[in-house]
């Protein structure tokens, strides 16, 4: 996907208009992502928001030329769901940072959105291979650095990059066509 | 590197997820503003992963973004314009009322001061109107004593003053024989002592016989010393004598203060 990076600047100069697009444009992976650490739909909705609120007023921490806004957005994600399953609120709800991944999450929810089943992907991810459900979920789910995703899976970095990379490929081929 | 070697070694995945470690991270830049098709596989890796992780999303309300959308202008509410905007227009609004209030009392206060200045015209009014009525009945008094000196109807006769007692003192009469009326001018005399009255006597001569007329005083005032006399006996001459107040039967002629005859009928 092409970066639209007009809309960022103007987001960035304060446009609602061009914040409503990229909302439109990232919200509903970034739901995906947070759901996956924080397992809960409630909670999930209020740090998506809570992540939405901080990429407007912090949107001009980000510099179109030093990285992609889908990384620096899924990086505010992911620590504002870690943040969330931490919290003392969600510990009262009775739940722990869950080891399932977002295969576990497929095979075993059935309010999923209607675009999943429409594309099909589920029965591919199910068929994905177990070492690559891993490590896409700890690298780019859980926001493992390489170093330790490599330790976690106890593979050499060079064997964790190339693994990383096939089954990717394997995911576009399949999602993209 | 080439732009082939880059795309074969991993890192651009991990570039995306932000796996990559700081220093690693100026390499790929470089590589995907050199190389256009380092941009593509890029675009195409994150285009995978964001299909990945729309899929396990669970549905999106709509009501996320509306909340979203509140607490972005919440914020700018707080630390913006937004709130000043607000003072003014509740101070407007005060402001407003505060003048609405002042204008009702204004003109409360325009209307109480009206409706007073109305009670003291009419009460002018009144006083105008006697004024006039009163005028006007001098008019009438002066009017029918013109119309009595003007008239053929009437001899005027000069009563002058008797030289023992009072030189100066005058009186004129208006005389109309037809009908017994006298008009008695009594402007020429002086003004009477205290408990005195001047008392007007009709005389025939041959013999000397004095007829009282009446007294001047209030009652037969006509109009400003003017005395009206009526049904009076035929005289021949006036006269005008100074008694104790309620009059004499009999002139006292030591006191008589102006005598004149009747000349030639008009």
């Amino acid at each position: 996907m092409e970066q639209p990076n007009s809309l960022l600047l103007e987001m960035q100069n304060g446009s609602e208009k061009a914040f409503s697009k990229i909302y439109s444009l990232y919200s509903e992976a970034i739901l995906g992502v947070i759901y996956t650490i924080v397992q809960d739909q409630d909670v999930a909705e209020e740090v998506l928001q809570d992540v939405f609120v901080k990429v407007w007023n912090n949107s001009k921490s980000y510099n179109i030329e030093k990285g992609r806004f889908f990384t620096w957005v899924l990086n505010i994600a992911r620590n504002a769901s870690i943040d969330s399953v931490r919290s003392k609120a969600y510990k009262n709800s009775k739940k722990n940072l869950s080891t399932s991944n977002f295969v576990d999450i497929l095979s075993g929810s059935d309010t999923l959105n209607q675009k999943t089943n429409a594309i099909g992907i589920k029965k591919f991810v199910d068929a994905l291979k177990p070492a690559c459900v891993k490590i896409i979920d700890l690298l780019f789910f859980k926001g493992y650095t390489q170093v330790d995703a490599a330790e976690a899976l106890k593979i050499p970095l060079g064997t964790l990059k190339t693994r990383n990379r096939n089954c990717i490929q394997d995911l576009r081929i399949k999602v993209l066509g | 590197m080439t732009a082939e070697e880059i795309i074969a070694s991993g890192k651009l995945e991990l570039y995306i997820t932000g796996s990559l470690p700081s220093e690693e991270i100026s390499e790929i830049e470089d590589a995907i503003a050199t190389y256009p098709e380092v941009r593509e596989e890029v675009e195409t890796i994150e285009a995978a992963l964001i299909n990945l992780a729309e899929s396990v999303a669970p549905p999106l309300p709509a009501m996320v973004w509306t909340y979203v959308l509140n607490s972005i202008k919440k914020i700018r509410n707080i630390d913006g314009t937004a709130s000043n905007k607000t003072n003014w227009a509740a101070m407007s609004g005060w402001a407003a009322a505060i003048l609405c209030f002042a204008g009702i009392f204004w003109m409360l206060k325009q209307n109480n001061d009206l409706n007073k200045s109305i009670q003291i015209t009419n009460i002018q009014n009144t006083q105008l109107k006697e004024k006039v009525n009163l005028t006007e009945g001098e008019l009438t008094k002066q009017n029918n004593l013109l119309s009595v000196i003007r008239s053929k109807d009437f001899n005027t006769i000069t009563l002058p003053g008797n030289q023992a007692v009072a030189p100066d003192a005058y009186a004129k009469v208006y005389y109309n024989k037809a009908e017994n009326i006298a008009y008695i001018d009594a402007n020429g005399l002086p003004t009477p002592p205290s408990g005195k009255v001047y008392q007007v006597w009709s005389l025939t001569l041959d013999p000397l016989t004095p007829t009282s007329m009446g007294l001047l005083e209030a009652v037969t005032d006509a109009d400003k010393g003017v005395h009206k006399f009526e049904n009076i006996p035929t005289p021949e001459a006036f006269g005008i004598t100074l008694e104790p107040a309620g009059g004499s039967t009999t002139p006292t002629l030591s006191q008589l203060y102006t005598l004149g005859m009747v000349t030639a009928a008009p």
